[in-house]
């Protein structure tokens, strides 16, 4: 019995006043008695977390008759292929939700808030515990305008992962403090006989915008955007920013520019870069020896510093109950929703190879010496910043501009100032065009 | 041939294939020029209004559309005369006669490229071009060639879609041709034998014309594939790195389906729409009085 | 002698270029069936290898695991149909355009050229708006209506070439009986015309088999085809190259066997009729 009833959590909820009476027998199988058969479509993308809450699956099914159907799709594609579902009123009833996407799935109506569900006893799990989720995780993947529309699901905190042997062969002690260092100490060190200290995934797709461009921006202290939501890429500091990439450069591999996750991870994997700043959730990918030659030389570590802080990349998936569903499969899905974030699963999830966003599960003991990830992450998530990419609705377009212009200026077509010039120009047509500075939208990111 | 036909008959038999392309052809290109007018971003619905022409003006001067315009035509300037002129080449070993078992077989294996899926092309591509792990290094490696980056390098990567495009279409040209020269008139190549050794004398002056019908279909299909082109390159570098492969077909589907803007996505396609026919049209007109 | 000796240097050099030639546009599908046979691991290896233990898991895992047998299916359900429906609306057009004189005849013509070369783009994106208002995205028939955009045009281009070819004296004979239009169309062209009706039917099957960006945007889940299969494996979080050409091989495949049997016909149909 997974779902402990605890009247105690419902002090943490949202709307307890009218649940006060049955919540103290409220059980998973009695609230889907109801939506026994129902069926509830979800896009999943191919990546460890969702391997996790799929094998997962069989256990919900079994115990509430609600059958889910998971549509597996590319990073790449999931957005298209939401708008083009949701567009058309179709089957999705539960919306995954990268945190860029939340500000146009919310002006949309695509999403319904999770007040619906945590008002009604009759779906609330008790102990739902709001609370527990990493507040700057909850706000950022699942939050839009004071509201929760989502629960983090999927859950990324950027990382370094190194190659402890060649460091040490190196002679170095430990991982790089500052970005600074990596570079100029670091660097030199480990470039040579064909390896190479430092790989950073910048292929022209949201990795560029996420993992290439936002990362240099933010630790030395620069933005997307000023407070009047004009460009800020022509700062002194977004553009330290972006010549520091430019000369990282020159200790990644040849053609990092057409590097995704997966390159990146592999070369990484097979000792021919010692370190990379990527997504925690490819702890499972690196430990596991069949896609990683470097099992016992992993270790990992927070992002190094800048000059304004470590302000590591912030991503990760929440999920939300879709709006064009009918109320049957809203319950449906808001139960899977709640049960596969639970408190009570977050152990089996990480266990599978997930990241859950729960504060409680790292906190149980052992937890932090199993996943060497752990203490890094949740140092990470105390100081993250949540608009690391602006999660408005005009994401969507922007990121497709700093994708095109910041592999531009990766490869030298243009320079920093001009790439950024440009890139700018068109971010702000776009912010124009969308009502942000005639007032007709507040400037919210 | 039946002296009168009524107009009944003549409905009768066209009505199915007109009334249908009308419908699915036809429609939704009237719809598309609709939107064309529109602002009509998919995640903004509740804001389609109406611009005029503000699309068209805001395309013609974007210089992102003319690059990938550009990009799309270095490509066929580039990749038409390679597949032309080895596949006049493959044509004229394959004229010869003799060795028939060779000739069968190896026109057999000229089929495999054309036929092949375009998307695996593409997807074949990723794999045997990979930097580290790719078949194409390693066999270059062989004479001494370090490795190429081949998808990550601006130049290279574009030289690879060329390579992928000459590879599955030189085929498709040197076929067509060899039915030209099969048209030849045996009389007519033997005469000429006589009178010169020359290859080249007979290729310009005994065999081109019957070449001519070919190269026409070659060319005009050639154009008009080169512009419809997404698949193959879709799936091997989406168009990357940077823009260097960003032909128009890409950068329309990036506008429509990855920014969600189906208005400058539509007003994109109908200005593509019309590049095409005008191509055919003067294709057309200039070739066809000649043949 | 000194001419014997050279005929057989020409005739060397002959079969050494045609080995090239054969060489090269075989290599690559070796290589798709070899990296197909590799484990993740054996696929990755750096220098790739050239001996390896086959393995089918490939094949195993990308058929029942990840449904890739159920778009196979949909991609055969769609090409047949959509070639049946083409050959069904395209040949009485076909036939009048051939034997039957009319008015503007030649503009019909070109119409049906200018439908070959439109760029799916074109389509796709209104496509889309209309076909989400009707309710029938993800929808097989939505393929099966659309591939005719393309397929119709290939049908009426190679059957009306084919309805040329037959003597005039044969209906001319059947008409000064009172035979109609479509008795002749019937019972003395459309039997005279099959192989031109076989090839076009093999050429729409392989482009609608092969067609990837209606599937890409008109598709999702229950209607998904092959091609469109292929790609969704390319996330950027691992590189399932065994997988990936697993199943580009079982897409490939069925193609080629078509394209082998029509390989006579084949420059025909890909340049419609325009050399003969």
């Amino acid at each position: 019995m997974k779902f402990r009833t605890c009247v105690s959590g419902l002090a943490l909820m949202a709307g307890l006043s009218t649940g006060a009476a049955v919540a103290s027998e409220w059980t998973l199988e009695k609230a889907a008695e109801p939506y026994a058969g129902t069926v509830v479509d979800v896009v999943f993308l191919l990546r460890p977390g969702y391997e996790a809450a799929e094998a997962m699956l069989p256990e919900f099914e079994a115990k509430t008759g609600i059958k889910v159907n998971i549509v597996k799709s590319p990073y790449e594609n999931a957005l298209g292929q939401q708008v083009r579902d949701f567009v058309a009123n179709g089957d999705f009833d539960i919306a995954l939700i990268d945190l860029v996407w939340i500000g146009n799935f919310v002006e949309n109506e695509w999403v319904v808030p999770v007040s619906k569900f945590t008002s009604n006893p009759d779906l609330a799990d008790p102990a739902l515990d709001m609370d527990d989720f990493f507040p700057l995780v909850l706000d950022a993947f699942g939050g839009w305008d004071g509201e929760i529309y989502g629960l983090p699901f999927d859950n990324y905190s950027g990382l370094l992962f190194y190659n402890e042997r060649m460091l040490k062969d190196a002679g170095f002690d430990g991982p790089p403090k500052t970005w600074t260092e990596l570079k100029d100490v670091y660097g030199p060190a480990l470039t040579k006989d064909g390896k190479y200290a430092f790989a950073l995934q910048s292929k022209r797709n949201e990795t560029q915008s996420a993992d290439s461009f936002a990362r240099v921006l933010w630790p030395f202290g620069g933005s997307f955007l000023d407070e009047n939501f004009r460009s800020n890429l022509l700062s002194e500091q977004s553009q330290a920013g972006l010549k520091f990439r430019q000369d990282l450069m020159q200790y990644m591999p040849e053609g990092i520019v057409s590097y995704d996750h997966a390159e990146t991870v592999n070369a990484f994997a097979q000792g021919d870069v010692a370190m990379i700043t990527e997504w925690s959730a490819f702890y499972a990918t690196l430990t596991d020896p069949e896609t990683s030659s470097i099992v016992d030389d992993l270790k990992i570590a927070p992002e190094p510093m800048g000059p304004a802080g470590r302000k590591p990349a912030l991503g990760g998936f929440s999920l939300a109950v879709a709006s064009q569903a009918d109320e049957n499969e809203q319950a449906a899905a808001w139960l899977f929703i709640q049960w596969v974030t639970s408190k009570a699963n977050a152990k089996e999830y990480l266990d599978r190879g997930g990241v859950p966003a729960r504060q409680s599960v790292y906190e149980l003991p052992g937890v932090a010496e199993e996943f060497a990830f752990v203490p890094a992450l949740v140092e990470s998530w105390q100081d993250g910043v949540p608009e690391f990419r602006p999660r408005f609705a005009e994401w969507p377009e922007i990121t497709e501009i700093v994708q095109e212009w910041g592999t531009k200026i990766m490869l030298g077509e243009v320079s920093t100032e001009e790439g950024a010039k440009i890139l700018g120009e068109r971010m702000e047509a776009v912010l124009e065009e969308a009502g942000y500075y005639s007032g007709d939208k507040p400037l919210a990111q | 041939m039946p002296a009168k036909t009524s107009r009944l008959t003549l409905f009768g038999f066209l009505a199915p294939a007109v009334i249908a392309l009308a419908v699915i052809g036809v429609g939704p290109l009237l719809y598309a020029f609709y939107t064309s007018l529109h602002f009509f971003n998919l995640t903004k619905l509740k804001k389609i209004r109406f611009l005029g022409f503000d699309n068209y003006s805001s395309v013609l001067t974007d210089p992102v559309f003319w690059e990938a315009m550009g990009r799309t035509f270095t490509m066929l300037i580039i990749a038409l005369p390679l597949q032309i002129f080895i596949g006049l080449g493959i044509a004229l070993i394959l004229n010869r006669p003799g060795l028939g078992f060779w000739r069968v077989l190896t026109r057999l294996s000229l089929v495999l490229p054309m036929a092949t899926t375009y998307a695996v092309v593409g997807l074949l591509g990723q794999v045997m071009f990979n930097l580290k792990f790719g078949v194409v290094n390693q066999l270059i490696g062989f004479i001494g060639i370090g490795p190429v980056n081949w998808i990550g390098d601006p130049t290279n990567a574009f030289t690879v879609i060329v390579f992928w495009d000459v590879w599955q279409w030189t085929p498709f040209v040197a076929l067509v041709l060899l039915a030209g020269l099969t048209t030849v008139p045996g009389e007519v190549e033997e005469a000429a034998e006589l009178e010169t050794k020359n290859w080249w004398t007979i290729l310009r002056y005994v065999q081109l014309p019957f070449l001519i019908p070919g190269l026409v279909a070659v060319l005009i299909l050639r154009t008009a594939d080169t512009l419809k082109l997404f698949d193959m390159v879709f799936t091997l570098t989406r168009g990357g790195p940077g823009s260097a492969t960003e032909l128009i077909s890409l950068m329309i589907q990036r506008v429509g389906f990855r920014a969600f803007d189906q208005g400058v996505a539509s007003a994109q396609a109908i200005i593509l729409l019309i590049i095409t026919i005008i191509l055919a049209q003067i294709y057309i007109k200039v070739f066809y009085k000649e043949v | 002698m000194a001419a014997a000796i050279s005929t057989k240097r020409s005739i060397g050099i002959q079969i050494a270029l045609m080995l090239t030639i054969i060489l090269f546009a075989v290599f690559p599908f070796y290589w798709m069936v070899t990296t197909s046979l590799k484990t993740q691991v054996l696929a990755l290896e750096s220098p790739p290898v050239w001996v390896f233990t086959p393995t089918l898991s490939n094949y195993v895992s990308v058929l029942f695991d990840d449904g890739v047998f159920r778009t196979l299916v949909n991609s055969l359900i769609v090409a047949v149909s959509t070639t049946i429906l083409a050959i069904a609306l395209g040949l009485p057009a076909a036939y009048a355009l051939a034997r039957i004189e009319f008015r503007g005849k030649k503009d019909l013509w070109f119409w049906f050229i200018t439908n070959r070369m439109i760029s799916p783009i074109v389509l796709a994106l209104p496509f889309f708006l209309i076909v989400r208002q009707l309710g029938m995205l993800d929808n097989l028939i939505t393929l099966i209506l659309i591939y005719l955009t393309f397929n119709l045009p290939i049908v009426i281009w190679i059957c009306t070439d084919q309805f040329r070819a037959i003597p005039y004296e044969l209906d001319e004979a059947a008409s000064l009986e009172g035979a109609s239009h479509w008795r002749i169309f019937r019972s003395i062209c459309l039997p005279l015309a099959m192989p031109g009706v076989a090839v076009s039917a093999i050429f729409s099957f392989i482009f609608s088999w092969n067609e990837l960006m209606f599937a890409l945007v008109l598709t999702r889940t229950k209607a998904k085809t092959a091609p469109a299969m292929a790609v969704s494996f390319m996330e950027g979080y691992n590189l399932p190259y065994g997988k990936i050409m697993a199943t580009s091989t079982l897409i490939v495949i069925p193609v080629l066997i078509f394209a082998l049997i029509a390989s006579k016909q084949l420059v025909r149909g890909l340049t419609m009729g325009a050399v003969k």
